[in-house]
């Protein structure tokens, strides 16, 4: 099996487990030489990109895992000019999840037939909505 | 307090920058001097290696003098997983040139600068001065295939009226 197709198995298999969207939040690159954001005192300007589909388990009372299609990620890293999807999710200041942002703790990815197929990434809750 | 903060990581991160001039990392797409301070920065799970992490930690306050003579702690933390090329092996090496890095930088030469305020640019220099100990050196702890080390500085200032 090729790696298009593996992908596209992926994407259909996490559509038709419920398949949803989120979005990524990533902060806008440092100024250079800008030591006011260095010190706290200026911040980024954020912008937010749509991942789907995405399917979202909940591990404990504050983790949740995200699994999340590779063609999706390899799109925004194309079009965002990442490296790599590592550098993208530790880019990234969170997800955004029903207006709720999580911060991510992890990511890992499955592979089928040499490619990565699916990410999944651990998402931690704010301390805020913590119970 | 605070500018006494500022002016204490732009003196201690440029001081780094000339000890090492290629400790270097990168926040969102540019390069900067490898020292962060923790609190200013985006919230992350991730601790990057190779770099001084700076974190305020303790603050106490003696109000007998004129000036409240304020005394905080600062944590420096670093880490490093040695170099990939080297199996690792060169990581104790790494870890010592990250101390003397440490120890150049806040133990040699003055150990007092003028306190600056950044709240608005060209910083404006205060009444009064920042000045701090000798760092003290944590023992140094393995975690996997990681050696990390935990730093701490004394600093004092006085905390002028009206001022953060």
């Amino acid at each position: 099996m090729n790696a298009v197709a593996v992908r596209r198995a992926a994407d259909v298999l996490l559509r038709g487990v419920g398949g949803r969207a989120v979005m990524l939040r990533m902060p806008a690159p440092a100024s250079v030489g800008d030591v006011t954001e260095q010190l706290g005192l200026a911040v980024p300007q954020f912008q937010d990109v749509e991942l789907a589909p995405v399917v979202l388990e909940r591990g404990s009372a504050t983790v949740r895992t995200m699994l999340v299609s590779a063609n999706a990620v390899n799109e925004l890293v194309g079009s965002m000019g990442y490296s790599a999807s590592s550098v993208l999710f530790a880019d990234a200041f969170g997800v955004l999840v029903d207006g709720v942002l999580m911060e991510v703790e992890s990511v890992a990815e499955t592979e089928l037939g040499g490619a990565a197929a699916v990410y999944r990434v651990g998402l931690r809750e704010p301390v805020a909505l913590q119970v | 307090m605070q500018n006494a903060r500022d002016t204490f990581y732009v003196t201690l991160r440029d001081r780094l920058a000339a000890v090492n001039p290629a400790r270097t990392i990168v926040v969102r797409s540019v390069a900067r001097p490898g020292l962060l301070v923790e609190e200013n920065e985006l919230a992350s799970a991730n601790a990057p290696a190779d770099v001084f992490r700076l974190r305020w930690t303790g603050l106490r306050v003696d109000a007998k003098g004129a000036l409240p003579l304020m005394v905080m702690d600062c944590e420096i933390r670093y880490a490093t997983d040695g170099n990939a090329g080297n199996g690792g092996m060169d990581r104790g090496r790494l870890l010592a040139a990250m101390d003397a890095e440490l120890v150049a930088a806040v133990n040699a030469g003055l150990q007092n600068v003028v306190k600056m305020s950044y709240a608005a640019l060209p910083a404006v220099a205060m009444g009064t001065n920042v000045w701090w100990g000798d760092v003290a050196f944590a023992a140094a702890t393995v975690n996997g295939e990681r050696l990390e080390r935990l730093a701490t500085v004394e600093v004092f200032c006085f905390q002028e009226a009206g001022a953060l």
